[in-house]
């Protein structure tokens, strides 16, 4: 295992005054950085290791925002009443990551900063345009999800910098939100193509309002809006499929790789949104009764 | 390298230790503490779950954690499960079901069951066998578990 210097703040100033050295990377959970540093594949000079940060590990309804720790685990989150209410993708997305000892130590802020195309829970933060605050010793920023995650494991967090917390605001009214994950198999598995629907009912349950979020189908996790034009007005049926997998087209770029080919990621991306629309849409008509 | 000193409490007893924070605790408890039940098989990479501990009530890879990340926090191994001279409940319908063949995967299997009735005492097949979806058994023996955990749960669990 290669060598680094050693820091354990305990407070958030300390962790500011931290992550000033030059080089210094932060240590979450864990799950991604220890086998990768054991590999080879990532190296830091320094390693800032949050787990002594307890301040960072929250899941609030401040009123109008709902606002969760950096720090809060892929388990935590599984299990939050609150989100199950307010997120129920999120809650289903936590739920589908690794297995029991991943979803224990993994965090939501680590998630964020480790920027793979095949996040589970960023497609379920991305349709509630979650935000970020990153903070350092310097001051603090808000940013959105979508802009703050550039590529694939590449983000605008910058030197000295940390994701302090992640919100977005509830839906009111008649919604529903639903994540769907096609993997190899249903347990411990990386998605071959995930997706987080989020939709909105009028009176007459016409489409209102929706958004859609895949994994795996291009270098980052992006949002469909072509998709989500698409589908405004409409009245969800069956036959929506067709358009979705057209509207599809002309955002997805996805690869063939290890886990599935470009082929099956086009077919798949489609018959996911699909899924999760009609679930969302079920949530939804529950909720406008 | 500096070497940092980590205390936690483990298996019940406060325990302190001095390492170099580029070493895991699955390094730290076979080679410096003696504790061999947590084991590794994957190579490090958290997939096959032969490593796992408990660490404040969950599951975790004891592989995918540098020691430094121990502090304060509450460590059970399948050493600490024995309470005055008894094998714990788990341990005994683990061989009576016959859920142990190699061997190699027990005692992660175990401390997974462990953390998972203490939250679900009366787990169906299907919580069962998401809830050990992270610990590999390559003499397959998935079923003869999932027989062990109901056996444990008759007899009171994880009392």
């Amino acid at each position: 295992m290669q060598e680094f210097i050693y820091h354990r703040p305990v407070t958030i100033t300390e962790l500011k005054e931290s992550l000033c050295e030059p080089g210094a990377r932060i240590l979450a959970g864990g799950t991604d950085i220890v086998p990768r540093m054991r590999q080879g594949r990532f190296s830091s000079s320094i390693l800032v290791d949050t787990s002594g940060v307890d301040s960072m590990r929250f899941i609030e309804d401040q009123g109008n925002e709902i606002v969760l720790g950096a720090l809060t685990t892929h388990q935590e989150a599984a299990e939050s009443a609150l989100l199950k209410n307010i997120n129920p993708a999120l809650v289903t997305a936590a739920e589908s990551i690794g297995c029991q000892q991943t979803r224990c130590r993994g965090t939501l802020g680590g998630n964020i900063a480790n920027a793979s195309p095949a996040a589970d829970t960023l497609p379920p933060l991305l349709i509630f345009d979650a935000t970020l605050l990153l903070q350092s010793l310097g001051g603090e920023r808000r940013i959105l999800l979508e802009k703050f995650i550039l590529g694939p494991g590449k983000t605008d967090l910058q030197e000295g910098e940390f994701i302090h917390s992640i919100s977005f605001k509830p839906m009111f009214g008649s919604w529903g939100s639903a994540f769907i994950k096609v993997g190899k198999r249903s347990g411990m598995a990386v998605s071959v193509v995930n997706a987080a629907v989020a939709v909105e009912l009028n009176d007459k349950e016409e489409i209102s309002d929706i958004r859609i979020a895949l994994g795996s189908v291009a270098p980052t996790v992006i949002r469909c809006r072509k998709v989500e034009q698409s589908l405004i007005g409409k009245v969800p049926v069956p036959e929506l499929i067709k358009e979705i997998h057209e509207a599809c087209q002309e955002e997805i770029s996805p690869i063939t790789d290890i886990r599935s080919s470009e082929e099956y990621r086009d077919h798949a991306a489609a018959v996911i949104i699909h899924r999760a629309l009609e679930s969302a849409v079920e949530q939804a008509i529950g909720r406008g009764r | 390298m500096k070497e940092i000193t980590v205390a936690f409490l483990l298996n019940g007893k406060k325990t302190t230790v001095t390492s170099l924070p580029n070493r895991t605790l699955l390094d730290v408890l076979r080679t410096d503490l003696g504790l061999t039940g947590a084991k590794d098989a994957c190579g490090g990479e958290g997939e096959c779950g032969a490593c796992t501990v408990i660490q404040n009530g969950k599951p975790v890879n004891s592989c995918m954690i540098f020691i430094g990340q121990v502090e304060g926090t509450q460590i059970t191994t399948i050493e600490g499960m024995m309470e005055k001279g008894e094998y714990h409940p788990l341990q005994k319908s683990f061989v009576e079901a016959g859920a142990v063949q190699c061997g190699f995967c027990t005692p992660g299997a175990i401390l997974t069951a462990k953390a998972l009735l203490e939250e679900n005492p009366h787990p169906t097949d299907q919580e069962i066998r998401e809830g050990l979806s992270g610990n590999l058994c390559r003499c397959t023996g998935y079923n003869k578990m999932i027989d062990a955990i109901h056996l444990a749960e008759e007899r009171g669990g994880d009392d």
